[in-house]
């Protein structure tokens, strides 16, 4: 079962973050992602790799959830890197109808069949942990046992401002893997408990390995699902949460510092300042992209 | 695929999915293998009840007996087996019951603790504070209105206080406790407040930063539902338009399948082109659990849908 270690950030090795140009989603993205990844040396030969992209609500547009074709290429990249088994899952925390999201993201048509491939993590088994950290009111909770399960977990958020959190990002995008069958559409209890801080102990509680930031085209102002749309031609993807949390803000236009969670988290779950981290790829100056904010988050934008 | 083979669906994909994946304690998980919930089990029972199976089935039996014993001590039932507090899962069991056993003592139970499950976010002096709060416009809504939520001590959301409103409608109002009918007076004040502006409802943010929210097919249904009993409201009405109006857009059997259920409940004849289960159901399995299964079979079953909320006036007669 995942049980993360928490070693405070001091005593963490630098982390590594790559960013890649993809200026949209038709193009090889598989073989980029193959060889970006393969530039990590991650430890998933024989593994069970769980992907948990941002599924959030129906999104005909195609600039509310994770791209398809970037889930796609990631799973297709884990099964050439050696994964025994490449899961999906999430578990939308708006609308309970799932398959009505897969449907509308077209999921079938980049992954072919869904049934040994997604798992619904609202509907999953599920497992009661003892939260190992305090951040929150919350002292337990519920989570799936596939999460748990999952040798490697990868975090694949959509790039977008969030109208009460600032970003969402790989740590936010942790919300989806609460499971709705015990906490409800949304998970109210999260918001009681402080979005800040259950952001936290949910990611000390299932930290993920890794992290794929789809920032090809993201979201600005008024997200997760009420934004417009952003292009910044990005994938962000590395081994700390954190570290690439607070690099797609530095893309963004926003100092990573002044959103809350993220700078908590920056004590305990990984890294966020810059001589931390060890940055691959294209530079963070190249490919800026200030997103607009709304104005209650106006102090974000650097 | 026509109606008759629609109808066959029950036979032939629903039944034997919930014959299938019946554990041996009675319960039923969201999919098979998995270890029985109360949720899941609701949905089980509700399919067989509508489905031809009826409430007299063997499955239906042993599914009956293990939600009884899921039963907490206050009347209310957990999320999971584990959990010692109840949730909104209590007013679908309630529901499910009514179909059942309607004058059982774990319904008189559970309605009294459906009665006392009060939201925390609406009470008054978190209301008088939010007076001062620079968030108090973010999210206009009347926090007067007071429903449930999905778990104790929250807030309100359309979905549970929809499923609370059809358990205290569709009770007998013998069991009822004496705050039901102030209960159902807020709970529908609080869904037609809580409407998407044109109609239907989501979870329940019908505005956020003054963007209207778009509404979803399930919380508008079980909404519709709810509120049955003003079936020529303005809010019905228009939500209902929204419904039909967006039948052509569901591809997944879940909300095909509520649609279909509340169009029915509301006399509205069906889409020629749109709605059908049989290709939704069919074309992945990985869209059959507890719920989609057992909503079909509603929408597709011979059996009368059974939750019919009585008017509030006979209540106070009552």
């Amino acid at each position: 079962m995942r049980s993360p270690s928490l070693t405070p950030s001091f005593q963490r090795p630098p982390s590594r973050v790559m960013i890649r140009r993809a200026s949209d989603y038709r193009g090889e993205l598989a073989s980029l992602l193959f060889e970006s990844l393969r530039e990590f040396h991650l430890p998933v030969r024989d593994k069970i790799v769980l992907l948990k992209p941002n599924l959030v609500g129906l999104d005909p547009y195609g600039f509310i959830n994770t791209h398809p074709a970037v889930i796609a290429a990631a799973r297709e990249s884990f099964l050439r890197l050696g994964a025994a088994r490449v899961l999906i899952g999430d578990g939308p925390a708006l609308d309970r109808d799932t398959q009505a999201i897969l449907e509308s993201v077209r999921l079938k048509d980049y992954i072919g069949t869904l049934a040994q491939a997604f798992v619904d993590l609202n509907i999953d088994e599920v497992q009661y942990i003892a939260l190992k950290t305090r951040a929150s009111r919350l002292r337990g909770l519920h989570l799936p046992k596939t999460v748990l399960g999952a040798d490697f977990l990868v975090s694949m958020p959509k790039m977008k401002t969030h109208h009460w959190a600032g970003v969402t990002l790989s740590l936010k995008n942790m919300f989806g893997i609460v499971p709705g069958s015990c906490y409800g559409w949304p998970k109210n209890v999260l918001h009681w408990a402080g979005i800040n801080q259950s952001i936290l102990d949910i990611n000390a509680a299932a930290r993920p390995d890794f992290a794929i930031v789809d920032g090809i085209v993201g979201m600005e102002g008024n997200g997760p699902i009420q934004g417009t749309s952003k292009a910044s031609g990005v994938l962000v993807l590395g081994n700390d949460p954190v570290a690439v949390d607070s690099t797609c803000c530095r893309i963004m236009g926003l100092a990573p510092e002044r959103v809350k969670y993220l700078a908590q988290a920056g004590t305990l779950l990984g890294h966020l300042k810059l001589d931390k981290i060890q940055q691959l790829g294209e530079n963070i100056a190249v490919v800026r992209t200030p997103f607009t904010v709304l104005d209650a988050f106006s102090g974000l934008s650097v | 695929m026509d109606a008759a083979s629609e109808s066959n669906l029950v036979e032939s994909v629903c039944l034997p999915f919930f014959l299938r994946a019946q554990n041996a304690d009675g319960g039923w998980g969201f999919l098979p293998g998995s270890p029985s919930r109360s949720e899941s089990t609701c949905w089980a029972l509700l399919g067989l009840m509508h489905g031809s199976a009826g409430t007299g089935s063997q499955a239906s039996h042993r599914g009956l007996a293990f939600l009884r014993a899921s039963q907490l001590p206050d009347g209310s039932w957990p999320a999971t087996p584990d959990e010692k507090i109840g949730c909104w899962v209590t007013s679908l069991a309630t529901l499910t019951l009514l179909g059942f056993a309607p004058e059982s003592p774990e319904v008189a139970a559970a309605l009294q603790w459906i009665c006392k499950d009060w939201p925390a976010d609406s009470a008054p002096w978190r209301r008088f504070l939010a007076r001062f709060s620079s968030q108090r416009d973010v999210a206009p809504i009347n926090n007067a209105y007071r429903g449930w939520g999905w778990t104790p001590a929250t807030s309100s959301w359309v979905e549970p206080t929809s499923f609370a409103l059809l358990a205290l409608g569709c009770a007998p109002a013998s069991l009822l406790p004496s705050q039901a009918i102030q209960r159902r007076q807020l709970g529908e004040a609080l869904l037609y407040d809580r409407m998407c502006p044109g109609g239907g409802w989501n979870c329940g943010n019908p505005n956020v930063y003054g963007v209207a929210g778009e509404p979803l097919a399930g919380p508008t249904v079980w909404a519709l539902l709810a509120l049955q009993g003003q079936k020529n409201r303005q809010e019905n009405r228009s939500s209902l338009a929204w419904l039909e109006a967006s039948a052509n857009d569901m591809k997944a059997a879940t909300s095909a399948a509520l649609a279909r259920i509340c169009l029915q409940a509301y006399d509205r004849p069906l889409p020629a082109k749109s709605l059908r289960l049989g290709p939704l159901l069919q074309a992945s399995d990985y869209s059959l659990n507890a719920q989609s299964v057992a909503l079909s079979c509603i929408a597709l079953g011979e059996q009368q849908l059974s939750f019919l909320p009585s008017p509030m006036t006979e209540l106070r007669r009552a």
